[in-house]
């Protein structure tokens, strides 16, 4: 839940010299590819997404359907990883449910970025009252329980994707907000952006085409972790019944089967290992990426 | 200092303010209105009934009047109604709120404990099974679905080892002391709060590990070595107290993030708290009770952060009234 | 130098970093000799190993990745280098203590001066803690802090950086140690601040009588106050002797250029010290040296000659108190 909340304690950075200006990206690749861990995330993360974009045409059984005996355990029947409590196959639902849980953990990250990172550029960069009132408004989001914050959206506007994947974006960014705030406010008092200033560079050049590309490597990784913390968002919201009712998704099928626990327990424990391991795969590459980008830290 | 505390009061009035105004915006944004609803309820009714029924819920007035009287009620304790409880929302509130501050309580104080105790040894040793241990369960913490971790541990220890009860407060067979109820409960709470405190051990121990290394390299660790005050004096009293500063920090921040956890966790093991009733409300579609709990809920983060910051004005003299 | 047998006797010191798999020393061939009561300067440009050596001097190098790989350090005999943590908890801040360099971090922000003043001497006396505060008071007054009865209740950040400064005297004085390292203790500070300070090191090694290090880069400072001076090059000592003669007659061509460097030397301490080494050039990589065969300073040397890349002059007496590193210091003229 609380993945992106990686915006260190005033106390401990205050002083620390700044990394240095954007690496070239091929050297962070170097760093990376040294990291074991996180290429096997990065493996892991791969195989899950081709899976998820190629596997409902090539295991084409669907999820919806009865096929078989209810509760059927795996490994008894054609059907590998058994059925659940209506008799649907397992396995076809955690390869079409990938889809879903990917594409709304994607959507949500990407909104979750756009409002955090635009909230904290304005707020960094121009200072004074519009950054009191931004930070108001980011603390307001704050004293909100996301979840339940993003329960009342969803159940309020109907349960549809698109909703469920907005609710997710307008509870998470204010992390993302911080910490822009946090890199705009360290770099808008370089000399390389003072200097575009004295040579006349407008606003919109030094937020964009200056500080931004700077500012940017903490948040792509703050970026590449949101998208684990959407998708664990989104099975918690499932699992309270929140969820697009013609779409299955990972958490559904838990919150699903979820009452029929004790005769089987095999119809929760694949999907959450399903996204025990989508999350676990993005946190090794956000971590990852975070030492490549940042060797310093790296024992850390 | 007073002063300091005292704007962080009025701050904290205005956020909640400004909640009660989100809550009363949201109601007017969504589709459909009170009177439908019950309307649908009723099966349909007359134009002049559904008039009348606009009028008693102040619906015909302008907007900023409505705005104005829901703010007046929630002032005199009034939350909204139930209709599917047929109770006040704030009796409802009363009545869960007690079991959710236990689980949460418990669920945080022994995942901070044991977190910091875990994440200062093992930045004392780096390569030792404490700091892989920190490792692991840090990233396994992040990645598992908090509700999924609860049943996977109902199956383990309250079906394959059936040690612990599966859900509720109480049992059925009702203890007759009150000894024997406390122990009652505290059975039963087991389970939910090593769920619930797992994510925040996760958190905490990596959070004090990254601490507690940064505060071991600042120069007023070396001078406490260099001045030869033996080691537990070093890392105890000089070099913990700063880094559980950060903790301190968090622990309150992140309350929210913890009641939306206990939201997951409580309803997983039929917990009778705030969450339970969250859950069932999404079930029952009672808009009421899901507001007045989302308002509370804020209150009770906004009590928390004001409480870490008094605690943080103890521990750290560097704070004045800002 | 002295006959009877020193304080503090650093012999054949090497202290080597372990960086990317390979251990690199840097400070090699270290000796000097510290005797009661005397001022030695070291100086020496940054980087050059002057602090590590310092923190060696009470068991404190960083390690990992850092480590005393050859050498002893004497005190009274005993040494340093192969002390047990115990033993070396007692002689810190005891027998040996230590100034640093930052004086606004050094001292631990969330507990008050008084406090940390005391804990040193119950640490080390035992006293309780009614005796350690007064102690701790006594102590600020005689490192001048006006009012130290409430000033002891101060916390870091309530003082100025040349109160800082004093607090950490204070803490290295509380035990009369026989050793006080001092690190650039004045970099950080204005310069009115920093000849109180001294003032007050010359004052309290009157009453003390402590052997004083005294690290610094300023010149000026080491005529003032040292006796003897040992100037450091590339984790090597190329040079040392009495202050006067290092002054009035330098002998290795580095020392030369640090000496000219300073058009005049001021008499006044509140004068603004000299930028010192304006040498140019850079010093090789600890890495780098450690391949090298020559002298390490040859490539800034106006006086280098074939032999000096190939051979790495070690240090040579001269005359009764001095020694230098340079296979051409007979040919320099006095
Ligand atoms: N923690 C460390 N890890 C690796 N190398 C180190 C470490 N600390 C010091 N060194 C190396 O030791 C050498 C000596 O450093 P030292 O701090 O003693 O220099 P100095 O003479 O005190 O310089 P300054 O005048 O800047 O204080 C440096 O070249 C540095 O490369
Ligand atoms: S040995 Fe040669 S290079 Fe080194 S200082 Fe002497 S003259 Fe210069
Ligand atoms: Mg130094």
């Amino acid at each position: 839940m609380s993945v992106t909340d990686t915006t260190p304690p005033v106390a401990a950075t205050a002083g620390k010299p700044l990394p240095k200006p954007v690496s070239p990206s091929r050297q962070v690749w170097q760093m990376f590819r040294q990291n074991h861990s996180a290429m096997i995330g990065l493996f892991i993360l791969f195989a899950i997404i081709v899976i998820s974009i190629i596997g409902p045409s090539l295991y084409t059984v669907s999820p919806r359907d009865m096929v078989w005996m209810p509760l059927t355990p795996p490994g008894q029947s054609e059907y590998l990883l058994g059925t659940d409590y209506l008799g649907r196959d397992l396995l076809a639902g955690l390869i079409n449910g990938g889809r879903v849980t990917i594409t709304i953990g994607f959507s949500a990250a990407v909104l979750t970025i756009l409002i955090g990172v635009t909230i904290g550029a304005l707020a960094g960069f121009f200072g004074g009252r519009i950054d009191n009132v931004l930070m108001r408004v980011t603390e307001f989001f704050q004293v909100l329980p996301n979840l339940l914050f993003a329960m009342v959206v969803v159940m309020l506007f109907s349960p549809s994707l698109i909703n469920i994947a907005i609710a997710i974006g307008i509870v998470s960014w204010t992390s993302t907000a911080r910490l822009t705030r946090a890199e705009f406010l360290k770099i808008r008092e370089m000399d390389y952006v003072k200097a575009e200033r004295s040579i006349g560079a407008g606003n919109a050049r030094l937020i964009w085409k200056v500080i931004l590309p700077n500012a940017a490597p903490p948040l792509i990784v703050v970026a590449a972790l949101s998208i684990g913390s959407a998708i664990l968002f989104e099975a918690g919201l499932s699992f309270l019944g929140l969820s697009d009712p013609n779409a299955m998704s990972w958490g559904r099928m838990i919150g699903d089967n979820r009452p029929y626990i004790l005769d089987s327990s095999w119809g929760v424990t694949f999907p959450g290992i399903a996204i025990f391991l989508t999350v676990l795969a993005i946190s090794l590459v956000g971590d990852g990426l975070n030492d490549a980008i940042n060797p310093k830290l790296r024992q850390r | 200092m007073l002063t300091g505390l005292l704007r962080k009061l009025a701050n904290a009035v205005l956020l909640l303010f400004a909640v009660l105004v989100l809550n009363f915006a949201l109601i007017h944004i969504a589709p459909g209105d009170p009177v439908e609803a019950l309307v649908g309820e009723m099966g349909g009714a007359t134009p002049e009934l559904i008039a009348e029924l606009r009028e008693s819920f102040g619906l015909d007035q302008p907007l900023y009047v409505q705005i104005g009287h829901y703010l007046g009620r929630v002032l005199q304790g009034d939350l909204g109604y139930s209709t599917y409880y047929d109770q006040p929302v704030t009796h409802l509130i009363a009545e869960r709120i007690g079991p959710t501050l236990l689980l949460v309580t418990v669920a945080l104080l022994w995942a901070i404990v044991i977190g910091t105790i875990l994440g200062v040894f093992s930045a004392q040793r780096r390569n030792s099974w404490i700091s892989h241990l920190v490792t692991v369960l840090s990233l396994a913490g992040f990645s598992a679905p908090v509700f999924w971790i609860g049943i996977m541990l109902i199956l383990l220890l309250s079906v394959a080892y059936p040690i612990l009860p599966i859900s509720g407060m109480t049992s059925t067979e009702t203890a007759t002391s009150t000894i024997g109820y406390i122990l009652d409960v505290a059975h039963h709470l087991v389970l939910p709060a090593l769920t619930l405190g797992l994510i925040y051990l996760a958190f905490y121990s990596r959070l004090s590990r990254t601490s507690m290394l940064e505060v071991l390299e600042t120069d007023y660790v070396r001078t406490a070595r260099a001045k030869g005050l033996p080691k537990r004096l070093v890392i105890y009293k000089h070099a913990l107290r700063n880094a559980v500063l950060p903790v301190v920090t968090f622990a309150g921040l992140q309350f929210g993030q913890v009641i939306s956890g206990a939201v997951l966790v409580e309803t997983v093991f039929a917990w009778p708290g705030l969450g339970t009733l969250a859950f069932e409300s999404i079930l029952r579609r009672d808009t009421p009770t899901l507001l007045g709990i989302l308002f509370f809920s804020a209150l009770m983060v906004v009590v928390m952060n004001l409480l870490t910051d008094v605690i943080y004005r103890r521990i750290d003299p560097r704070i004045k009234a800002t | 130098m002295t006959s009877s047998s020193p304080l503090l006797s650093v012999r054949d010191l090497e202290i080597s970093f372990r960086t990317g798999g390979r251990e690199i020393p840097v400070v090699r061939d270290l000796s000097f000799d510290l005797s009661a009561g005397e001022t030695l300067g070291i100086v020496g440009e940054s980087g050059c190993g002057k602090s590590i050596t310092a923190l060696s001097l009470i068991g404190l190098v960083p390690s990992p990745p850092g480590r005393v790989s050859k050498g002893q350090i004497l005190l009274n005999g005993e040494d340093i280098v192969t002390a047990g943590e115990d033993r070396l908890t007692r002689i810190r801040g005891n027998e040996i203590s230590m100034v640093f360099q930052e004086p606004m971090t050094s001292l631990n922000p969330v507990y008050t001066v008084g406090e940390q003043i005391a804990e040193t001497a119950r640490a080390h006396f035992g006293s309780s803690r009614a005796e350690a505060w007064d102690r701790a008071i006594e102590m600020l007054k005689l490192v001048g802090i006006p009012s130290p009865e409430q000033r002891a209740h101060n916390y870091p950040h309530q003082l100025s950086g040349g109160m800082r400064q004093r607090v950490m005297i204070a803490i290295a004085l509380v035990c009369e140690p026989k050793v006080l390292i001092a690190d650039e203790p004045t970099t950080a500070l204005d310069v009115t601040v920093q000849a109180q300070i001294f003032d007050l090191f010359r004052e309290l090694q009157r009453k003390i009588k402590a052997a004083i290090i005294l690290i610094t880069h300023d010149i000026g400072v080491v005529a003032q106050m040292c006796d003897r001076v040992m100037v450091m090059y590339a984790g090597r000592k190329i040079e040392e002797g009495p202050v006067r003669s290092f002054i009035r007659d330098p002998r290795h061509p580095y020392t030369r250029g640090l000496i000219s460097c300073i058009p005049k030397l001021s008499r006044d301490p509140s004068d603004t010290p000299e930028p010192l080494f304006e040498i140019p050039g850079v010093v090789p990589s600890p890495a780098d040296l450690a391949e090298l065969k020559g002298c390490a300073f040859a490539p800034r040397c106006n006086r280098a000659i074939n032999e000096c890349q190939l051979h790495s002059p070690a240090l040579t007496p001269l005359g009764s108190d001095r020694a230098v590193a340079c296979l051409r210091q007979e040919e320099i003229p006095a």
